[in-house]
């Protein structure tokens, strides 16, 4: 029941680079692995909102396709991704990205 | 859109809800007794005829008493809780369609409030999110009792989910839409009980377990945790909770009798009293069910949801799949 | 026109917000359910843009799943809060500043000319856009093969999960 004329593709594409960006200040800025794996959520949403705008634009249903399959890759990252995290948590007892740092050189 | 649609849309919403919110005292009054009568005694008699008022004297009581939130407790998500139950059961009810459509002024209006073309998805998509007022709400609370009783509750919730949702898939391939109205026309012959009684089966068990009740309701029993998820509220919030779960129950009612019972079709009555029929005889069954069964323990509730309902229901797909495609 | 530009604007008004929230809260619990806020708000973008099915889908999946996932974890290691976002540390001046030269180049791209029809009002698209049926029709045709092999990432992806979550006896 939404009525016909639409919002312009522009505005989609400004806001999906809106999103991505707080995304990518969440990633580099906030030291909790958990806040991280939210940001990194939170890209890949603005990545989706961008396909499902274009896939608008050009009458296509490939979007579509490309957004489902962004959301079962992501469903697998975040299981196997908290695994991890719940794993390291139970040796170090920290979930600071900073404190993760044996391997460092 | 114009404003006849929006007039006609506004009624239709204030109809449901108001259904919604007077049949929750309704249900709890048949719930005492019925479960009163099987237990050997009366229930409610003395409040109003037939004990009729004491669900409305139990909400004035709760409207008076004292609305504590614990000290060390995150307010805000405490208070956001109950109303994500409560919202999340209420926007369900508005793909549930509740008779065929009537004739008024020269316009013909379908009763339902919406007809989305994904309408079961949206059923199970928002039932999903009520998992959130639960969790939550015993987590909000910061206390052991509630936590681990919202932590096994809502894992029971989204264990039973799945079920849930594969039993229903096996209507839409039979059926070919994920529409629920156009589920419920297509039920004029025959309904999808008769080629589907596992998979409606299954739907019941797991929608049993989705709301929380008797025998899946362990996670709020009172000799168990306390009272699970909701021991530190009081009062109204409560009182919001136990809206929730009731409407919660009326709405999962509504899609079983709509995906299998044949929705509004039926003989000789008018399709909204049939309706009403059947969602009164669904609920009856939950009474009953919670009068006669004992309750399970947790890891049996947990071992039963992946280890049988699952797998009989992948089963049930894929034996109407081969059927359908032959 | 009035009533697409106004659940446009609320609905990006409430992505943009939670957005912020979720990194700038202190509080795991509460970026969490600002998370939630920005997936519902995409969701209601995803309608407007006629994608009913995968609408349904994110709230299906992405909130109804996925967050309650990461709620479950967080509420069993019981994290705390972090030390607040803006302090020291050159790393997160950096950072920052990365994040504008990204943003900038994004704008760039997508104010470019040559995105076609950028500014003007999409084409109208056949009924049956985004549904159920249309999703199926190139799924399972054009795109099995993916299909097929993100079943199996499904699989391994679980089996990894159990493993490394697994408490060690002994």
């Amino acid at each position: 029941m939404i009525p016909a004329p639409t919002i312009p593709l522009v505005y989609y594409q400004i806001l999906a680079a809106i999103l991505f960006t707080i995304g990518v200040v969440g990633v580099l800025v906030r030291r909790s692995a958990l806040i991280i794996f939210m940001s990194i959520e939170l890209m890949l949403n603005a990545v989706n909102l961008s396909f499902v705008a274009f896939s608008r634009q050009h009458d296509s249903m490939d979007g579509h396709i490309f957004v489902f399959f962004v959301m079962a890759v992501a469903a697998a990252e975040v299981a196997v991704g908290l695994a991890i995290l719940v794993a390291i948590f139970r040796n170090r007892d920290t979930a600071n990205v900073d404190d993760v740092r044996l391997l460092r050189g | 859109m114009d404003t006849a649609f929006l007039i006609e849309s506004a009624i239709k919403v204030h109809i449901v809800l108001g259904f919604v919110l007077l049949g929750v005292p309704l249900i709890v009054w048949m719930e005492r007794k019925v479960l009163g009568h099987m237990q050997d005694r009366i229930g409610p008699e003395r409040v109003g005829p037939f004990g009729l008022l004491q669900t409305i004297a139990d909400g004035i009581k709760l409207f008076m008493k004292e609305d504590l939130v614990p000290a060390q407790a995150d307010k805000a998500v405490f208070i956001l809780a109950p109303a994500i139950t409560v919202v999340t059961a209420l926007i369900a009810t508005t793909v549930i369609p509740w008779g065929d459509t009537v004739t008024l002024f020269g316009r013909t209006i379908p009763l339902h409030i919406a007809d989305v073309n994904v309408a079961l998805l949206f059923v199970l998509a928002t039932t999903s999110m009520g998992v959130f007022g639960v969790v939550l709400g015993g987590w909000a609370s910061n206390s052991k009792y509630p936590l681990l009783g919202g932590l096994r509750s809502s894992a029971q919730m989204i264990s039973y989910e799945l079920a849930q949702g594969i039993s229903l898939v096996s209507v839409v391939l039979l059926a070919g839409t994920l529409s629920l109205t156009q589920i419920a026309r297509q039920q004029a012959h025959m309904w999808y009980v008769v080629p589907q009684f596992f998979g409606f089966a299954i739907y019941v068990i797991s929608a049993i377990a989705e709301t929380n009740r008797a025998p899946f309701d362990l996670p709020e029993a009172e000799t168990e945790l306390v009272a699970g998820f909701h021991t530190e509220y009081s009062s109204m919030k409560w009182a919001f909770y136990f809206l929730g779960e009731y409407a919660n129950m009326m709405v999962v009612s509504g899609v079983a009798i709509t995906v299998f019972l044949g929705g509004w079709n039926g003989p000789v009555l008018p399709p909204v009293v049939w309706f009403l029929i059947k969602l009164t005889a669904f609920l009856f069954f939950f009474i009953w069910l919670r009068a006669t069964f004992p309750r399970l323990r947790y890891d049996q509730l947990m071992a039963f949801g992946w280890k049988v309902l699952l797998p009989a229901s992948i089963l049930n797909l894929v034996l109407t799949a081969i059927v359908v495609v032959l | 026109m009035l009533i697409p530009a106004l659940l446009f604007a609320m609905f990006a008004g409430i992505a943009i917000g939670c957005s912020l929230g979720v990194i700038f809260h202190r509080n795991p619990v509460h970026c969490a359910l600002m998370l939630v806020g920005v997936l519902l708000s995409v969701s209601g973008l995803f309608i407007l843009l006629n994608a009913s099915f995968l609408a349904a889908l994110q709230v299906l999946v992405y909130a109804g799943a996925i967050m309650v996932l990461f709620l479950f974890v967080l509420m069993l290691l019981n994290l705390k809060g972090e030390s607040p976002l803006l302090t020291r540390g050159a790393a997160k001046g950096f950072g920052i500043l990365f994040a504008i030269v990204v943003f900038v180049e994004l704008l760039w791209t997508v104010l470019s000319p040559q995105l076609e029809g950028g500014m003007a009002t999409p084409p109208t698209v056949p009924t049956g856009f985004g549904s159920p049926a249309a999703i199926g029709r190139v799924l399972y045709t054009v795109w099995l093969y993916p299909f097929e092999i993100t079943s199996i990432l499904l699989l391994i992806a679980v089996i990894g999960a159990v493993v490394l979550a697994k408490r060690k006896f002994g």
